[in-house]
């Protein structure tokens, strides 16, 4: 029994890493090779985890939605979704410092935090979407979260290797000359501002994908089911920590925050309820104090960005 | 006679090139230096350079008996040298007035004798001292930015192509004023674009290219030498 | 609907929570034109500072408006010690760092909230204060306060930059950072002075919304939206344009109710940064655009 609850454990934990992973992937494009500020992580989660739900649920009466489609339908619907959303934001805010988009994706996200708790008709409110579609979902439970853990992986590797194949592309390269130099790329006649819409747009589409996996592998999505603020921060921490620029610092930085993370978690649950609950605090005080700590003394994270070809005068990439 | 600003040997760049290779010159009390060249030579670096706004490598800056290489622009301005960069040269949403008055931070106590002594010097800001600067035409906010250095009662001061942009009606205006402010005894140390005209004006030139001294003499010597008239004065 | 009834049930209401807004957005737009980087954890200072208006008013039972003086001293102090701890090693590098920074600030802020006071919601005062009707508009004492003492605070930091030599150097540093250095500024204390000024009136416009509505470990984070765009309405680096940005927005979140669900109200201030990004990045009075 003992090993079952761990294994059992370990594969949540793995799914878990894995849509954080993808997260942190999508925030590498925009703000890793494109230097765009994106404080709304949670909004395009959530766009992506409700279009994919209103789509592949069941029908409902009283609820636009429940197309019953597949899965795989309701995730690529996810992915145009969010970036949908990206586009019009990042057509107004791009041409400005990236402090702008900070602001406005803060505002997005919490407009999108207003629709989905408000318009029943669409969200269904505070009860939320249940009875998602998942795929493997029929198999025992252990095999179940296998089977998901090896989907997320699937979806990961694919992920990782389209962005690294994107970074080492012509596109990459300029979006690397545009990050690290703005005047000398404008001056080259780069249009810069289309490059990092693309860079935007895309980074939401995973980011949206994330979500869309994270409401099937809870058979539903709620707007309880996550924090904002705490998902948005946790992705930044683990892409800052992990070495913003380098892709596999991504998935490494998702896998040692969210390690850190819920176990704490799980060692806090174990206090009297009145200590629990601001061990919760204590434990985002921290994160955010982890944040400040990596930012002053190894602002390249644990894996810093790889120097490419372009970038190093001596280099052997590509 | 020491000179009021001595420049020795100096090597030096921004980041890790040197643009400067051991550049050295003079500048007399009351004298104005004018430093021509063509482009990128490192005319504004050597202006620079004395102002500490450079990683200087070798060589080192003498003024007024005491060796300032290396000391901070801060410390720089308040030991007498005042320094008017080409661009962004005024605060733009402040008025004349307080231009004026942000020139003179570092003195203490009334700021009028300081004032009128600018005043004087340029009329024409006194009756719109109220005024934006950054509502004023390009001559005259060159005024404001030489008014702003001058409320220090430097002994010297720098001019980074103070002319550049302006219409010769100005130019002829900033190389009057120039000498009026000489007049009250502040050495100036310029750097030209415009470089027949102000050898024409100044004492004394120095012709940099490359990064190196190439030719030094009074301003009349150095227009009259052919080399240098087909060099870098276009003939 | 009667204008009496328009002024009554929103445009009073808009001016006070657009006063409240003012008193943050003038914080946030010296940060972005001194310091020259978006502050986002402004609104959880804001928190904070009606926080520790709250302790001084549980513990020795005196008006928010005398913990208010406390409240402002503090927060400015707290403010100037986030900035020598967290951001001051990072002036060097990218403003966007510090961007991030400061949000990581902004958890840390409501964390420190959310374990002392705890998530529950709370109130200076028990009991429900009743409007006095003059000529037929209806404004409770508190409202007067609010809107007062922005005037006062405000008027007292526009006099501050206009005469003084320090507030002539905090301008001159938002105008011209190269050539107020040139001018023997001293940076540091231009700094400070901003922390100062920023995190007093943060905890002024936090103490007031207190005292409007209620006190919330989230009230200052949904604070942060409307006075970014009060700020950036105004035009960046102006005082008076932050007041009158402020007030625009807590005008409209209140009439948007004519229009739009209730639910939708804090989408006001949102909208408002996107048009203006979009047709006035420099705002009404010509502020900057970084």
């Amino acid at each position: 029994m003992e090993l079952i609850g761990l294994v059992n454990y370990a594969l949540f934990m793995g799914i878990f890493i894995g849509i954080y992973a993808l997260l942190a992937l999508g925030l590498n494009v925009q703000w890793g090779f494109a230097g765009l500020f994106n404080a709304g992580i949670a909004g395009f989660f959530a766009v992506g985890a409700y279009t994919s739900a209103i789509l592949t649920s069941a029908h409902a009466d009283g609820r636009i939605g429940g197309f019953d489609m597949p899965f795989f339908v309701g995730w690529l619907a996810a992915m145009v979704a969010a970036a949908a959303i990206a586009w019009p934001i990042g057509k107004i805010c791009l041409r400005f410092r990236s402090d702008y988009l900070a602001i406005a994706t803060i505002g997005i996200a919490e407009i999108i935090r207003l629709v989905i708790k408000s318009e029943e008709a669409l969200t269904n409110s505070a009860r939320g979407i249940t009875g998602l579609p998942r795929p493997g979902g029929d198999l025992p439970y252990v095999e179940s979260q296998a089977a998901y853990l090896a989907i997320v992986i699937g979806v990961l590797a694919v992920t990782y290797l389209l962005v690294e194949r994107q970074f080492n592309s012509p596109w990459g390269r300029m979006m690397r000359a545009i990050r690290d130099n703005e005047l000398a790329a404008r001056a080259m006649g780069k249009d810069i501002e289309y490059r990092r819409l693309e860079a935007f747009i895309f980074g939401a589409a995973i980011m949206g994908l994330a979500g869309a996996m994270f409401a099937h592998f809870n058979r539903s999505i709620t707007p309880e089911a996550i924090d904002p603020m705490v998902a948005t921060f946790l992705v930044w921490i683990m892409l800052i920590l992990g070495g913003s620029g380098n892709n596999r610092g991504a998935i490494l930085g998702a896998a040692v925050v969210w390690i850190i993370w819920s176990v704490s978690e799980i060692a806090t649950d174990q206090l009297p309820h009145e200590y629990a609950v601001k061990a919760k605090y204590i434990r985002l005080f921290l994160i955010g104090l982890l944040l400040q700590l990596v930012l002053r003394f190894r602002s390249e994270g644990l894996l810093p960005e790889p120097l490419r070809g372009d970038q190093s005068k001596t280099g052997s990439g590509q | 006679m020491t000179p009021l600003l001595s420049m020795e040997n100096l090597t030096g760049g921004y980041g890790d090139a040197d643009i400067l290779q051991s550049v050295s010159l003079t500048v007399q009390e009351k004298e104005i230096v004018v430093i021509v060249g063509p482009n990128g030579a490192g005319k504004s670096t050597a202006m620079k350079a004395v102002f500490g706004l450079l990683n200087i490598r070798g060589g080192r800056t003498v003024f007024d008996g005491d060796d300032i290489t290396g000391w901070s622009p801060n410390r720089i301005v308040q030991r007498g040298i005042c320094y008017v960069p080409q661009v962004d040269n005024i605060f733009r949403e402040m008025s004349i007035q307080e231009n004026l008055e942000m020139g003179a931070f570092l003195k203490k106590g009334d700021l009028s004798a300081a004032y009128d002594r600018v005043y004087e010097l340029f009329p024409d800001l006194k009756e719109r001292r109220k005024t934006l600067a950054g509502s004023l035409s390009g001559g005259q906010r060159q005024m404001v930015a030489m008014g702003r250095a001058l409320m220090l009662d430097p002994k010297l001061l720098l001019l980074d192509e103070p002319t550049a942009g302006l219409s010769p009606k100005y130019m002829e205006q900033i190389f009057q004023i120039s000498r009026d402010v000489r007049d009250t005894g502040v050495a100036i140390l310029l750097v030209e674009q415009h470089a027949k005209q102000a050898l024409a004006f100044a004492d004394r030139g120095y012709v940099l290219a490359a990064g190196q001294n190439r030719h030094e003499g009074t301003g009349a010597d150095l227009l009259a030498d052919r080399e240098i008239a087909e060099m870098f004065l276009g003939g | 609907m009667g204008i009496l009834e328009l002024l009554n049930f929103y445009v009073i209401p808009g001016i006070v929570l657009g006063s409240i807004y003012a008193l943050g957005a003038v914080g946030i737009t010296l940060v972005f034109a001194i310091l020259r980087y978006a502050h986002l954890a402004h609104g959880d200072l804001a928190t904070l500072g009606a926080f520790i208006a709250f302790a001084v008013v549980t513990a020795i039972g005196v008006s928010p408006l005398v913990a208010l003086p406390v409240a402002v001293v503090a927060t400015a102090f707290i403010a100037v010690g986030i900035d020598k701890v967290f951001y001051e090693h990072l002036r060097d590098r990218p403003k966007i760092i510090t961007v991030i920074a400061s949000l990581g600030i902004a958890l840390m802020v409501r964390a420190v909230v959310q374990v002392i006071w705890g998530v529950d919601s709370e109130s200076y005062v028990r009991g429900i204060s009743r409007p006095d009707v003059y000529f037929g508009l209806r404004i409770r004492d508190r409202e007067i306060y609010t809107v007062l003492a922005m005037i006062l605070l405000v008027g007292g930091l526009y006099v501050f930059l206009k005469q003084s030599k320090w507030g002539k150097a905090m301008r001159a540093m938002s105008d011209n950072p190269n050539l107020a250095l040139l001018s023997g500024i001293d940076n540091r204390v231009v700094v400070m002075l901003t922390w100062i000024i920023a995190g007093g009136l943060c905890a002024a416009s936090g103490v007031f919304l207190g005292i409007n509505t209620e006190l919330k470990s989230m009230m200052g984070w949904h604070m942060l939206l409307p006075m970014f765009a009060a700020a950036i309405l105004g035009g960046v680096g102006r005082v008076e344009g932050a007041v009158l940005g402020g007030l625009i927005v807590g005008i409209a979140e209140e009439l948007s109710v004519l229009v739009l669900p209730s639910e939708y109200k804090a989408a006001m201030a949102f909208v408002i940064l996107l048009i203006m990004l979009l047709v006035r990045p420099t705002g009404l009075l010509r502020g900057k655009v970084l």
